[in-house]
């Protein structure tokens, strides 16, 4: 029996984040007192600290850069089993200093690698209407 | 802050410290009473005497197993209870750098007089079946932001400044062979250690298939049972007891100031809050990294050991894989550093910054027998990240 890959279950913070990617849109939480963005939306902003971000969800260039990777040769998570290899990636994204995030790049284990490379964000259709984002290098 | 009142005033008195096994034959519990008793009474006291109980009771694994006191974790409440005394005070560590957390609070307790003798203790336990693996499908909460996209788990968590420090300055994994061979060496001298008599060579260590890149599982400690305790009192009491007093000169602590997806350690997060912990283990204790001469890192992944290396001074930044590769932390050279003299956590097994304290005590209060440095007069004992974790300053004299 082969193991599914673990789904998001979306929360009033996290549901139109997962709405857009199931359509294959990054969107990122933007706080409506500083308007600036935070990957986990949480419950004070993390860069002006208001308890009422009220985030909205807006589409945002998912271009970034590589910070840092590993290549995973086994997951404790059993629904990666018959993805193994694979590389994930530490990434920078471009439209906000330090805003970062980490997924799967797919291009595969034996792509060289180095800090700083260009990656855009792809994604990765899990069921129907579950699609989670993941990276692909930019050449 | 306004001064550090508790620099010199609190002690440790006595310990004790079970066999570090896979699995214990006996419940964690029963071990855990088992070592408070011997601790108590090595300290020359009955078990009524202790008024204060501290200790963390996390279960570190990303598995799914059941948390229960008693069995898989041991409280302080449950600890005090189940040795039949009434303290007048019992708190819990809640942070993850446990056992600098839990000294901390100990010490203040005795410095403020809320209680005149404190048990500390650390149980850790290995749960039966894969340590980490997870069978969760669905996802809630904060890790819905990278399990589904496959990050999960401490290796991964680790993997990625270690990767983020090797390229930043160059370094190759091979070099991390210094720091794993180190560790187990003085892990095999150690007889409660699960590694006693079996030290591990550069062969072994190369040859091991990578897990995580560049993490192979010798960078990690391997899960165990085993219990800890060490009995906290007033410096003016403890030279009234029957070992030479240990005294707390300062303990400095992380502050994680920038929040992050689950699990996730950026290098600069980690070194920033090494700065921050360096700065006021310094200040508290009024010492300096030279005035060391038993630091004691955390390895519970060897990235640790270089990591805190530079983060408490001992080498500069992004010198530590070419420091340790040279030699620089043999504890047999006497012109080393002694940084794993312990064996630490890869050389006894996951009893957390237990190893490091320990051997800060052995060794300060010239109880290590046959393993009792010459030289052994200040010692630091870290725990965790330097950004998630601490570090206490040991000595055998007053500061």
């Amino acid at each position: 029996m082969t193991n599914a890959r673990p789904v998001p279950v979306p929360d009033e913070r996290s549901a139109p984040f997962w709405t857009a990617a199931a359509n294959h849109v990054l969107t990122l939480a933007r706080c409506s007192h500083c308007h600036s963005y935070s990957l986990p939306p949480g419950a004070v902003c993390a860069q002006c600290g208001t308890t009422e971000p009220a985030f909205v969800f807006e589409p945002v260039d998912s271009r970034g850069t590589v910070r840092s990777w590993t290549v995973v040769r086994q997951s404790f998570l059993p629904g990666f089993d018959d993805d193994l290899p694979f590389v994930l990636v530490d990434v920078e994204l471009d439209v906000q200093a330090e805003l970062r995030m980490i997924g799967r790049l797919l291009d595969g284990v034996d792509v060289p690698l180095q800090v700083g490379d260009v990656v855009d964000v792809a994604f990765e259709d899990l069921a129907p209407g579950v699609s989670v984002p993941a990276f692909a290098l930019v050449r | 802050m306004s001064g550090f009142r508790a620099r010199n005033q609190v002690a440790i008195a006595g310990y004790a410290q079970s066999p570090i096994v896979r699995h214990a034959s006996q419940s964690l519990g029963t071990l855990a009473v088992e070592t408070a008793r011997q601790a108590i009474a090595d300290a020359g006291l009955e078990v009524e005497a202790i008024d204060g109980f501290v200790g963390a009771s996390l279960l570190p694994t990303a598995g799914g197993h059941r948390v229960e006191d008693g069995v898989s974790v041991v409280s302080p409440n449950w600890l005090a209870q189940h040795l039949g005394t009434k303290p007048q005070y019992v708190a819990g560590f809640a942070g993850v750098g446990q056992i600098p957390g839990s000294v901390a609070m100990a010490v203040n307790a005795v410095a403020s007089g809320a209680a005149d003798y404190v048990l500390v203790h650390r149980a850790l336990h290995n749960p039966p079946g894969r340590y980490h693996a997870n069978p969760l499908t669905e996802v809630g909460g904060d890790q819905q932001w990278t399990a589904p996209q496959g990050y999960f788990g401490p290796l991964a968590m680790i993997a990625l400044p270690y990767n983020e420090y090797l390229q930043r300055f160059g370094a190759r994994r091979e070099a991390m062979a210094a720091v794993v061979i180190e560790a187990r060496k003085n892990g095999a001298r150690i007889p409660w250690s699960y590694w006693h008599d079996k030290p591990l060579t550069a062969e072994e260590y190369l040859e091991a298939p990578t897990l995580f890149d560049p993490v192979c599982r010798y960078d990690c400690d391997i899960p165990v049972d085993g219990v800890a305790a060490f009995v906290f009192t007033s410096a003016e009491r403890a030279r009234d007891m029957p070992h030479r007093p240990v005294y707390v000169g300062g303990y400095g602590m992380s502050a994680v100031t920038r929040p992050r997806l689950p699990l996730h350690w950026p290098l600069d997060d980690i070194m920033e809050g090494g700065a921050h912990v360096a700065r006021n283990l310094w200040a508290q204790a009024r010492i300096g990294p030279g005035d060391v001469d038993l630091p004691q890192v955390y390895d519970g992944f060897s990235p640790f050991v270089w990591f805190w290396l530079e983060a408490l001074g001992f080498c500069p930044t992004g010198e530590a894989h070419r420091y340790v590769a040279e030699g620089g932390i043999d504890s047999d050279r006497p012109d080393a550093l002694p940084a794993l003299s312990g064996g630490g956590a890869l050389g006894n097994g996951r009893m957390h910054g237990v190893p490091q304290m320990l051997e800060c005590y052995l060794q300060l209060s010239q109880r290590a027998g046959g393993r009792q440095r010459d030289r052994a007069t200040v010692g630091v004992a870290c725990h965790a990240s330097p950004h998630y974790g601490g570090a206490v300053v040991y000595s055998a004299e007053p500061l």
